[in-house]
């Protein structure tokens, strides 16, 4: 639970935010900088042309200048004085500012602008040439001279305003990226909410209720669809697993406690009232008789519980390449009491041997099973034929053919499922559990292959094992 | 009193079937299917049905349901080998009286089944009074004004028939449909002889005569 849906977007709109309020702040300041700086630079080229218009030419006709310096203008900024310099070309220096510092450098391009601090204070500086001499008076006879100026005001107070201007606007960025947040956060939640409300009719699903109720607010949203849509798959599935299972333990239940209450109640009705010795002798005989055939049906559910075991990968086993035309004979000597005793023939055709990694065991139950069944449904007398093929190494599939009545239409989807039985009344006579071919089912499917059953009403069944063409690992 | 097993387990039904004829002195028929178990419970009456679920041709529970669907009162005791909540509800919703679990003990279907048979005639005690009359289903004793009366098999069965019925006018059809199994038309002579060996053993030292004969009609018990 280390990361989450919210805490990225949030960390998303945050360094959006961020790089915006970031970007903002730097243009802000530039712009305000920029501005700033030219609306000094209009002022002091003012200043500078109003330093410009203290020179005045001497009343005599050498054409020297003077600097009255009564109507000097007042400094940009009032706490820093302004520095500036007059030189005339052939006067030299004019005047110049009271706090001039000593061994200032003065760049000599015309018409420049630069930056310098001295003595701790950051300056502007522009220089301005050549500038005529307003003071001139007509009809005089020398060669006016032009002035050079220099003017510098310090950006103390420019600065401090462009960090005022560049903080209020990452105050105002950030007030802004928190109302984002708080939104954002607000937004998500509400977003998320449907999801919240997912997971809590989920939590309602159960054993008892399968149904997945969705709110109007949750399937209405697109993007839940494809979650919703697996969940409602998943939970079919689920429990349609789940009622098998549920059907097998009921059934298996069923076929247990059956023989378990004949036994219980022949043993009470022998022992409600004194019996004769050959009372006791047929009840306690019947009782054996019952006793066997649970030991029977627990033997059978037991061995279907393993083959889904070990289809499920739960057991490890050893396996050997062995013939399954060997495996089909042994099978059919199993059940040879079986079938003389239903005076019935049995045909194993094969076109040589097919080797499979298997245990033979395995192969002689699942025959057995198959066998069993095509003798118990075939009339007395009848035959099955049993066919092995394998074409050129391909698969193996093995045909096991009965002549009986076959099955009806609507049996033949079940005659695999577990404890399935057609007709009650003739497999208890025939003396089945409804487990044979389940079991042989599991099995097939453990080594990877199918089984099919095909029948035609009246004339007989037909089922198919198909093998891949190796065996297990 | 007559009852029903509806049971394709051949030695199950024959060993309940044993118990009831045993210890209850019930006229038992025995059906192995669905089909046949309901065409004897619909062709005779019977004073209870005990009726397995799991049955080839009819399902218990279609039985059960068509049972009750001819209108038959017929306490009917289900056995099952289920006995998870939902199925329990279906069967009571379905009709049935009551319902026992397989493997079950056959004192419990016993007594189960006698007082199904004794609910299903209005009569809550398993001991019944007729006037100065005592008839105790349990023990199966009888005594009348605290004297006891030893009565042969026969005898009890019937007079725990007209027990159950008392005031009413029980014919002899009646009588002999719920004291033998499908074979009754032989016995038809039978009831007189026990009739009469009840009147003398009860009234034996009483004044007013317990059972009544309505010629042409019956037999009625009245205290």
């Amino acid at each position: 639970m280390r990361d989450s849906i919210q805490r990225r977007l949030i960390a998303t709109v945050v360094l959006f935010q961020s790089l915006l309020t970031v970007s903002l702040v730097l243009v802000g300041v530039s712009d305000t900088f920029w501005r700033l700086l030219s609306t000094l630079d209009t002022s002091m080229q003012a200043h500078a042309m109003s330093v410009a218009a203290l020179v005045r030419y001497t009343e005599d006709a050498t054409g020297n200048v003077y600097f009255d310096d009564t109507l000097l203008p007042s400094s940009i900024d009032p706490n820093h004085p302004d520095l500036f310099a007059v030189w005339a070309d052939r006067s030299g220096l004019v005047a110049r500012s009271d706090n001039w510092p000593q061994g200032l450098e003065i760049p000599s391009v015309p018409n420049h602008h630069w930056n310098f601090e001295w003595n701790g204070v950051p300056y502007h500086a522009l220089r301005v040439s050549p500038v005529p001499i307003l003071d001139r008076e007509e009809g005089k006879a020398f060669r006016p001279q032009t002035l050079r100026i220099f003017y510098a005001a310090p950006t103390i107070r420019l600065r401090t305003q462009v960090r005022r201007a560049g903080a209020f606007i990452a105050l105002a960025g950030m007030l802004l990226l928190a109302v984002t947040v708080l939104l954002a956060l607000r937004g998500i939640r509400r977003g998320l909410r449907p999801l919240q409300n997912l997971a809590q009719e989920a939590a309602r699903v159960s054993a008892q209720n399968w149904e997945l109720r969705l709110p109007e607010e949750v399937s209405q949203i697109k993007e839940l669809r494809p979650v919703t849509q697996s969940m409602k798959q998943m939970l079919e599935r689920l429990q349609r697993s789940f009622e098998q299972q549920r059907q097998f333990l009921g059934n298996a239940a069923h076929e247990l406690k059956t023989p378990v209450a004949v036994m219980k109640s022949t043993l009470q009705s022998l022992v409600q009232r004194p019996r004769t010795a050959d009372e006791y002798r047929t009840g306690i005989q019947q009782s054996l008789e019952d006793l066997e055939r649970l030991e029977q049906l627990l033997q059978w559910m037991l061995r279907l519980a393993r083959a889904e075991q070990w289809a499920h990968g739960a057991l490890r086993r050893d396996l050997e390449v062995i013939d399954i035309n060997a495996t089909c004979e042994e099978a059919i000597d199993r059940i040879r009491n079986l079938a003389q005793s239903r005076n019935t023939t049995i045909h194993l055709s094969t076109n040589g041997p097919v080797p499979f990694r298997a245990d033979p065991e395995d192969l002689q139950l699942v025959w057995a099973n198959l066998l069993e069944n095509a003798v118990r449904y075939s009339p007395e007398g009848g035959s099955v034929e049993v066919a092995v093929t394998r074409n050129d190494g391909g698969p193996p599939c093995i045909v096991f053919q009965d002549h009986g009545q076959g099955i009806p239409p609507h049996d033949l989807h079940h005659v695999f499922e577990r404890f399935y039985r057609g007709d009650r009344s003739r497999t208890r006579a025939t003396g089945g559990f409804g487990l044979g071919l389940a079991i042989a089912k599991a099995l097939v499917e453990a080594y990877g292959g199918t089984i099919s059953a095909e029948s035609e009403p009246g004339r007989g069944t037909r089922m198919t094992v198909q093998l891949p063409s190796t065996g297990r690992n | 009193m007559r009852v029903l097993i509806i049971e394709d387990e051949p030695r199950l039904a024959e060993n309940v079937a044993r118990t009831l004829r045993e210890t209850a002195g019930y006229a038992v028929d025995v059906a192995a299917d669905g089909q046949e178990g309901l065409f004897l419970a619909e062709s005779n009456t019977y004073d209870a049905v005990l009726l397995d679920l799991m049955l080839p041709k009819l399902d218990g529970m279609q039985v059960l349901k068509r049972i009750r669907e001819s209108g038959q009162h017929t306490p009917v005791l289900v056995l099952t080998a289920r006995d998870d909540k939902e199925s329990v509800v279906a069967l009571l919703n379905a009709g049935a009286d009551d319902y026992l679990t397989k493997p079950f003990d056959l004192g419990e279907l016993l007594a189960r089944t006698k007082a199904l048979i004794r609910r299903g005639k209005g009569q809550p005690s398993p001991v019944l009074t007729i006037g100065d009359l005592q008839l105790n289903t349990v023990d199966r004793s009888v005594q009348r004004a605290g004297r006891p009366i030893t009565l042969t098999a026969m005898e009890y069965r019937v007079l725990e028939y007209l027990a159950h019925r008392p005031r009413a006018v029980v014919s002899k059809t009646e009588l002999l449909e719920h004291l033998y199994d499908y074979n009754w038309e032989k016995f038809s002579n039978v009831i007189e002889v026990y009739i009469s060996g009840l009147r003398r053993k009860l009234d034996q030292d009483s004044e007013q005569p317990l059972i009544r004969t309505l010629r042409g009609q019956g037999y009625v018990l009245q205290g």
